[in-house]
């Protein structure tokens, strides 16, 4: 009876905080998804640049994949580095607890992340994009925020996990 | 007196959970007996109001080591002892979020 008469007059009680790391620390897995479209973006570009040019290796040939492989690269890493800053500062015992899935999950990220970036396959950028996803759900899960699947608004339109906030 | 505080964070867990409600009565009205294992609240300066478990009192309770439960707790490893002036008092009562 007291737990529902405190949750009833939650919003006017006074907070008191017994936090870790840096206080009001702010986490969000947004990144780590931009990361991840950016690299299904930088395939798309690197497989249309090679059909266009088919052998004909010149200069501007040369400059735009150097220019996106490296973009690919940067940003698979930027997903594994967003991804691991949740993991180790944010994802507490309990979260693991209630979600015994999150270690193996964000190892597959680790392991997507590379292997985005060994490839030019859209099969394993998408496969990093679909694990990100579901690491976003169980973050905004964590938070208490409901989320939803839309297609990201961007020239690479693959689903994304958005909070509804 | 006594304050209801909603617990925010965990670094107390698994004894107090984020959205926990705790009862704290002030060192005033508890006549300033506060031992190792009370959890305690304080104001500490960047922090702001805190809670935390007194893991050792000193000075003949003039100041407290304060300890939360997880490796990346901010406590007395962070900010060093708790004045007894910054305590405001300490938990005498704990509501759970969810029944266990």
């Amino acid at each position: 009876m007291l737990r529902k008469i405190t949750q009833k007059i939650d919003q006017h009680i006074e907070v008191v905080d017994a936090h870790c790391d840096i206080p009001c620390g702010i986490y969000d897995p947004h990144l780590a998804l931009i990361g991840a479209l950016t690299v299904i973006r930088m395939v798309d570009l690197i497989n249309d640049l090679v059909e266009a040019h088919g052998k004909d290796l010149d200069a501007e040939y040369l400059n735009s994949m150097a220019r996106y492989v490296a973009v690919k690269e940067e940003h698979a890493e930027l997903t594994k580095h967003e991804i691991r800053v949740i993991w180790g500062d944010f994802i507490k015992d309990q979260h693991v607890e209630s979600y015994p899935q999150l270690p193996g999950l964000v190892h597959k990220i680790m392991q997507l992340g590379s292997k985005a970036r060994q490839t030019v396959d859209r099969e394993s950028g998408v496969a990093l994009l679909d694990a990100v996803n579901e690491f976003a759900e169980i973050f905004w899960q964590i938070k208490d925020k409901k989320t939803k699947r839309v297609p990201a608004p961007f020239p690479v339109t693959d689903e994304m996990v958005v909070p509804l906030l | 007196m006594v304050r209801l505080l909603r617990v925010r964070g965990s670094s107390l867990w698994p004894d107090f959970h984020e959205g926990d409600y705790v009862l704290a009565a002030s060192i005033n009205t508890l006549g300033r007996k506060i031992k190792p294992g009370d959890v305690i609240v304080f104001q500490q300066p960047g922090y702001g109001t805190l809670l935390k478990r007194v893991q050792q009192v000193l000075e003949g309770g003039q100041s407290f080591i304060v300890r939360g439960t997880q490796i990346t707790s901010s406590d007395s490893r962070n900010f060093g002892q708790v004045p007894l002036e910054r305590v405001w008092g300490k938990v005498i009562w704990h509501i759970r979020k969810h029944s266990t």
